[in-house]
């Protein structure tokens, strides 16, 4: 890594912010800028580009999706800025109007992941350097919702279960360690998914998941 | 009239005995306006419009008595058949429209604004219509109104609108009659006039006078003759072809329900919030700090234990006021105060009152635990309103038992100027106070006077 990670922050809940200051400073992060509302971070933002932004969904004024507009917006203006979405719930839509063009450098956890700090740092450094990290929650919801599960019931538990992963942004080494398995046996899983989903084959982890999304969506 | 002898005044001395009717200043002013009224009336919009009202509504009324009471007659006799059945069901929604017909005459010609009765709600397929028209008590009601109109109209007939004709006969009968003309006087005038023949055969100029004058008379009072058919006309449309009262009665319910949803839903909300903001919030943080503490310690063979004491120190307060923050939602759920019963619960709130509050208590029914929750939080919440805006040094709270209400008065020598609107925070406020009231057929009642003190009663059925 060249040099610290730098990072904002937008949650208004004071608590909450001054933790996650804690944490990632121990982690050796940079803090460009730890703010409570959306504004704040738009003009902070401007002025000390961070790599990544942590966002709180539900922020001043009205507390409903603030959170998710401010992050499309500095999505159009800055690009390559990472966004990771932080939020008490897990709304479906969300996840779609974020995914929607493209899942690089896009995470959205519940904010429960902090817990697990090396799993929440991990996450947030993916999404910082243009990957993808989305909370198991999010995936297990999109996989409820879909109508096609008589596609997706071809599938068998195990690749079932490598798709969930595949999903979150995980790659292939990444998903092998997770399931405890060789890195050749999820490639077979991964390519068996593909064929029986009967989706093209790509390099990048995060258009893997736009693509599971893409299906999992329609 | 006796009374003390002013600047203008009668004296009559009969048989030895002094009578002094003396006007005071404020007598004579309004003996001025009297007459101005009485004497400007027929020249105004209003007997006129009331007058037409009359004539049109009463003529509408008949045709409508005369097409429903046939129908319905016909219908009554073929009831034994089907067709008959159809008969009167058309019968009653006839009745139903013409009814809205004398409302917008009502309307337009005296501005009496009745509102409409609840639209007719007609069941599915023929049987339903069928039934929903012979059970409309808006129908049944308009054919009652018909069935007293007509003959209130006969008698207003020949009552009112024979004064007015009287009144014009009188008026022009010296002047045509000469010549064997003029109007014939047919209603109280008959009476009146000796030998109604009289002017047939004219009799002098003094006696012309005395038509005359009786005419004008007739004339100014008219008006007033008029006026009481008609009142007596709009307490029939107010009561017979407005809204059902039953029917209204079920729709302030509904409204109380559909208000004592939102409440419930809004207090959802606002526990919703606490938790999010508050207690979850604390949750998160103190489950990242015990994280960051378990790493470090499984982490590397030299453990930072001043760092690590440090996060579990704040995982704890975190913890603590969590717990204490959970404390304070639980309690705006359900109060656990009531548990031991209402006079506990409001001793304990008077008690932890920021201004020194007595309380006098005196239930000798113990109210459902509905009411005793609204009764809780009517008093926290105007105690709390009394501790933040009323600055005042005493208040008082008393909760008695009137017949099977709960009467309770909640009392402070504040500042005073209190309103509905304005007392409170926005969601729990007074306002607030006063639906979850309203939710239970109970009132509220707030006088705050500028400079003090301020009185709030409420109001509950003991049983809710």
């Amino acid at each position: 890594m060249v040099g610290a990670l730098r990072v904002a922050i937008a949650e208004d809940s004071a608590i909450l912010r001054d933790g996650l200051v804690q944490l990632l400073v121990d982690r050796g992060f940079a803090i460009t800028g730890a703010v409570g509302d959306p504004d704040a971070l738009r003009s902070s933002v401007a002025q000390n580009p961070p790599d990544v932004a942590v966002i709180d969904i539900r922020m001043p004024p009205t507390f409903t999706d603030e959170g998710l507009r401010l992050a499309l917006d500095l999505r159009a203006r800055h690009e390559g800025l990472g966004i990771l979405l932080f939020s008490q719930y897990i709304e479906t839509r969300y996840a779609a109007d974020l995914l929607a063009d493209d899942a690089a450098g896009i995470g959205y956890l519940l904010k429960d992941r902090v817990a697990d700090v090396s799993d929440f740092v991990e996450a947030l450094e993916r999404v910082a350097i243009g990957g993808t990290a989305l909370d198991p929650e999010v995936v297990t919801q999109l996989l409820g919702a879909t109508r096609r599960t008589d596609t997706l019931s071809a599938l068998t538990p195990r690749e079932r279960e490598v798709l969930e992963l595949m999903a979150e942004g995980r790659s292939n080494a990444a998903i092998a360690h997770a399931m405890v398995v060789s890195e050749g046996a999820v490639e077979k899983h991964v390519a068996n998914i593909f064929a029986k989903l009967n989706l093209p084959v790509s390099e990048k982890d995060h258009r893997r998941v736009l693509a599971v999304l893409r299906f999992l969506e329609s | 009239m006796a009374e003390q002898a002013g600047d203008t005044g009668v004296h009559v001395r009969i048989r030895g005995k002094e009578l002094s009717l003396a006007i005071s200043e404020e007598h004579a002013v309004f003996l001025k306006s009297l007459t101005q009224r009485i004497g400007r009336e027929p020249f105004t919009k209003r007997p006129w419009s009331e007058l037409a009202f009359f004539l049109v509504s009463g003529g509408l009324a008949g045709i409508g008595l005369a097409f429903v009471g046939f129908t319905m007659f016909a219908g009554v006799v073929l009831a034994i058949t089907f067709f008959g059945l159809a008969l009167l069901a058309l019968s009653l929604r006839s009745a139903r429209g013409m009814g809205g017909w004398q409302r917008g005459l009502a309307r337009s010609m005296l501005g009496e604004a009745v509102e409409d009765p609840e639209p007719f709600a007609g069941r599915r397929g023929f049987l339903g219509w069928l039934q929903s028209s012979l059970r409309d008590r808006v129908g049944w009601r308009a054919v009652a109104y018909f069935a007293v109109k007509v003959p209130w109209t006969i008698l207003g007939v020949f009552v009112a609108v024979s004064l007015w004709w009287d009144a014009f006969a009188c008026l022009t009968g010296p002047f045509f009659n000469r010549d064997g003309g003029g109007l014939q006087v047919w209603g109280l005038a008959r009476g009146l006039i000796p030998g109604s023949q009289f002017w047939f055969q004219p009799a002098g100029f003094f006696h012309e006078i005395g038509v005359f004058i009786l005419g004008a008379i007739f004339f100014f009072a008219a008006p007033w003759v008029t006026r009481g058919f008609v009142t007596v006309d709009r307490l029939l449309i107010r009561t017979l072809l407005g809204p059902d009262p039953m029917a209204t009665r079920v729709r302030t319910l509904e409204y109380a329900r559909t208000q004592t949803v939102d409440a419930s839903a809004a207090t959802l909300r606002r526990i919703e919030r606490d938790l999010h903001d508050g207690t979850q919030a604390q949750l998160v943080a103190l489950a990242l700090r015990l994280g960051m503490a378990k790493e470090k310690l499984e982490g590397a063979d030299t453990v930072d234990l001043d760092r690590v004491r440090q996060l579990v120190d704040e995982a704890h307060r975190g913890a603590k006021e969590a717990i204490a923050e959970l404390r304070d939602i639980a309690r705006g759920i359900h109060p656990p105060a009531l548990d031991i019963g209402l006079e506990g619960a409001l001793t304990t709130l008077a008690a932890r009152s920021a201004v020194p509050t007595g309380i006098t208590f005196d239930l000798r029914t113990r109210p459902t635990p509905a009411i005793e929750a609204i009764a809780y939080f009517c008093v926290a919440e105007l105690l709390a309103n009394v501790a933040q805006h009323a600055q005042a040094s005493r208040a008082s709270v008393s909760c008695a038992q009137q017949g099977t209400w709960l009467r309770l008065v909640v009392r402070d020598d504040g500042l005073g100027g209190a309103e509905l609107s304005r007392v409170g925070s926005s969601s729990s406020g007074l306002s607030g106070l006063t639906d979850r009231v309203h939710a239970v057929d109970g009132r509220l009642h707030l006088v705050s006077p500028h400079g003090g003190p301020t009185v709030v009663t409420v109001d509950l059925p003991l049983t809710a």
